[in-house]
């Protein structure tokens, strides 16, 4: 069978591959897709949790995790093509404005 | 009405007198002048109602209150009250209706008077005050008045020198009084003088403690600073830059003698040797200050180191006789009214009389002669001002002590009696200051009045109008009555007796043998040695040394020039660089400084890239889990 600890190695392994896209990736989208990723891989603990000890408190919050991941990307999106329309790019490095 | 109202009257019109010439009558003198003269006659008749129509009576109303400290602002009116009172009042009158006369040309004469008027409300509230905190903001107050009239000559850079030395002074010897009012009250957790004379008369073991004694001689040390004792003397001769109604009425009759007012209010705490100390300063005062004077030129000067003298015996008389009340009973008796406040007091009115008379009438002549001060340049006077001549002359003779007619004689012989009674070598040395005293007026008088006119200004000389001559008179009246208790009305009465008293007691032949020789010897070796309207001094030519160093006043002026140009520059110097350098640039700017590299420090942070701040993210989330796990 597959143990729990497999499930938290897949799922601590996406959310390291997430942290570093988001420290890494200069491209704002691809940025906020790591996001996204690390989010999934939380739920991801959390329903392996909720499996092996029987309780549905890990289910019951992957919905609400869901929920406002939802709300946030249509939030996030906006921002950005706002932000496309006004820059013309997304590169993260083209974006600063402060001078140093 | 309350006997209070009228207390606050007589302080309401002079206030609103200054007021109502600061803010509306700045620039017309002739409206000033009404006022202040106007507010002046009615002070005096409410002055005369509250002495002859009121009791005595003690009001005090709560002023400051800060949890168990507090302050009452109010009116003490006993005897001592009331004879000062009279005495400011009724001179303090005179020299309003003289200055009419005396600031008729000058441009600046509203401001004159409004000073007059600030002067007259804090004196009368000096001489009311029933607590020593009361007392003391008056006795600011009439400082401050003393030096903006001295500086009245704005155009004078001496004048300005004279009324911030005035001050300065002054300042040293409010220091002590300030402290001494401080121990009173962290002693006996009162200020009021009522409260206090009841301590003391209920313990009569209080005035072994060496602890009150510092209290005698801190409150004091405001005496030696107002009424110009050594070695805070300096400041009076060179008030005379004023006009001389001011000197008249601040410098010789009430201002100065505050001082002496202030010990006859505090009588009741002195030790034997806080007076000890209290007479030999006196005493010292008096002979210094007269040697001083035999070698002036200037008129006014001459006066100033008179008074200087005359307060000394002041100062003297109370400590001689609060003496001879310790040493008697061993406790003060008649707790307001000791044989040494009686003296002191008495001298205090008939020198008020003669002294502003003197002081006036010599306005007077430098009115006449054009300004001019030197007597060396003024001679044959007395035909030309017969008033002045014959006012100044009983004036002179009341203040040289000539014996039996003149009011002078009478209350320095009272002097004279306790020091007789109580210490041989002060009663020799205050028989010396005498002799002294006859010596400088006759030859001030031989030298100004008599013989022919020295110089264009004396030879010009006329008498004045009636507005300047008529109060040289009424104070000539008081001059020579003002030893006669029957002078006095019936309110003012029992100080004068108590004073007459001593004049009478034990000893009276010797006193008065003594106080006449004094007198006789004096005018003489001056007559002899003063040729009539001299040019020049003889005494420059035959004992030049003392000369000088009597012309130099001991060189007293000299040491604090000394004292303040090499010691206390450098000090002032020392501390602006500690202030400069280190308060001001270290820690001030420093902490500037500081901030600001603070500022810098947290700006560097923000620089705009996303992956930075995704940094320092992670990082404040990892000190938050660590803070939640609890490893620091």
């Amino acid at each position: 069978m597959i143990s729990l600890e497999q499930y938290i190695v897949v799922s601590s392994l996406l959310f390291a591959i997430g942290f570093f896209g988001v420290l890494f990736r200069k491209n704002t989208l691809v940025i906020y897709m790591c996001l996204e990723l690390m989010l999934n891989a939380a739920n991801l603990a959390l329903i392996a949790f909720s499996r092996y000890h029987g309780g549905m408190g890990g289910n019951l919050f992957v919905f609400f995790t869901i929920t406002v991941a939802a709300a946030e990307v249509a939030v996030g999106l906006a921002i950005i093509v706002a932000l496309f329309r006004k820059r013309q790019t997304v590169e993260v490095e083209e974006l600063n404005e402060l001078k140093n | 009405m309350g006997s209070e109202l009228y207390a606050y009257a007589l302080l309401a019109f002079p206030f609103l007198s200054a007021t109502a010439i600061a803010f509306l009558f700045r620039r017309n003198g002739l409206v000033a002048s009404g006022i202040s003269v106007a507010a002046a006659a009615l002070i005096l008749a409410t002055a005369l109602h509250i002495i002859f129509r009121l009791e005595n009576f003690e009001f005090n109303a709560h002023w400051i209150e800060l949890g168990s400290f507090s302050v009452s602002f109010g009116f003490l009116i006993n005897d001592l009250a009331k004879l000062m009172l009279f005495v400011v009042a009724f001179v303090g009158f005179l020299v309003h209706v003289f200055s009419l006369g005396y600031m008729k040309d000058d441009p600046n004469k509203a401001r004159f008077f409004g000073g007059l008027s600030i002067f007259m409300f804090s004196m009368l509230g000096l001489v009311m005050a029933s607590s020593l905190v009361t007392l003391f903001v008056f006795w600011e107050l009439v400082g401050f008045s003393s030096y903006m009239l001295i500086g009245f000559y704005l155009g004078k850079p001496s004048a300005a020198a004279a009324s911030k030395k005035a001050f300065i002074v002054n300042r040293v010897g409010d220091f002590g009084f300030l402290i001494g009012i401080i121990m009173v009250f962290s002693m006996f957790r009162t200020f009021n003088l009522t409260s206090l004379s009841e301590i003391f008369s209920g313990d009569a073991s209080l005035l072994q403690t060496a602890s009150v004694t510092a209290i005698g001689l801190f409150l004091f040390c405001g005496t030696v600073g107002k009424s110009g004792q050594l070695p805070l003397h300096v400041w009076l001769p060179d008030a005379m830059e004023g006009p001389t109604p001011v000197s008249a009425l601040i410098h010789a009759a009430t201002m100065v003698a505050a001082g002496v007012f202030l010990l006859c209010r505090t009588g009741f705490l002195m030790t034997v040797d806080a007076l000890t100390v209290i007479v030999w300063v006196g005493v010292l005062t008096a002979l210094v200050s007269g040697l001083t004077a035999i070698a002036q030129r200037d008129i006014k000067k001459i006066l100033a180191y008179s008074t200087v003298s005359q307060l000394g015996y002041m100062v003297a008389a109370f400590g001689l006789g609060s003496l001879v009340a310790l040493s008697g009973s061993g406790s003060h008796e008649h707790a307001i009214v000791t044989g040494g406040v009686a003296a002191a007091m008495f001298h205090l009115t008939t020198h008020a009389f003669f002294k502003a008379l003197l002081f006036l009438g010599s306005g007077s002549i430098i009115h006449a002669c054009h300004h001019e001060q030197d007597i060396f340049k003024m001679g044959g006077l007395a035909k030309k001002m017969p008033i002045t001549f014959w006012t100044f002359t009983l004036a002179l003779l009341a203040l040289i002590g000539t014996p039996f007619i003149t009011a002078g004689f009478y209350s320095k012989d009272a002097i004279l009696a306790l020091a007789y009674q109580q210490d041989k070598v002060a009663f020799s040395a205050l028989v010396f200051g005498a002799v002294l005293t006859a010596f400088y007026m006759t030859r001030l008088w031989k030298i100004a009045f008599l013989g022919s006119p020295k110089s264009e200004g004396a030879n010009h000389a006329h008498e004045n109008g009636l507005v300047m001559t008529i109060p040289l008179i009424l104070l000539s009246i008081g001059s020579i009555m003002g030893g006669f208790v029957w002078f006095y009305p019936e309110a003012l009465q029992p100080i004068i007796l108590i004073g007459e008293h001593l004049a009478h007691g034990e000893n009276h032949t010797t006193v008065a043998l003594f106080g006449g020789a004094a007198w006789a010897i004096g005018l003489v070796v001056a007559w002899i040695l003063y040729g009539a309207g001299a040019k020049e001094d003889r005494l420059e030519r035959t004992a030049k040394p003392f000369h000088t160093l009597f012309a130099q006043k001991f060189y007293f002026d000299h040491v604090y020039d000394w004292y303040v140009a090499k010691i206390q520059q450098r000090i002032a110097l020392t501390l602006h660089f500690i202030e400069q350098i280190v308060l001001s640039g270290l820690i001030v700017r420093g902490m500037a400084g500081i901030a600001g590299l603070m500022g810098i420090g947290l700006r560097s942070l923000h620089v705009g890239n996303i992956h930075t701040y995704v940094y320092w993210f992670i990082g404040g989330l990892v000190l938050f889990w660590v803070l939640a796990v609890g490893i620091f």
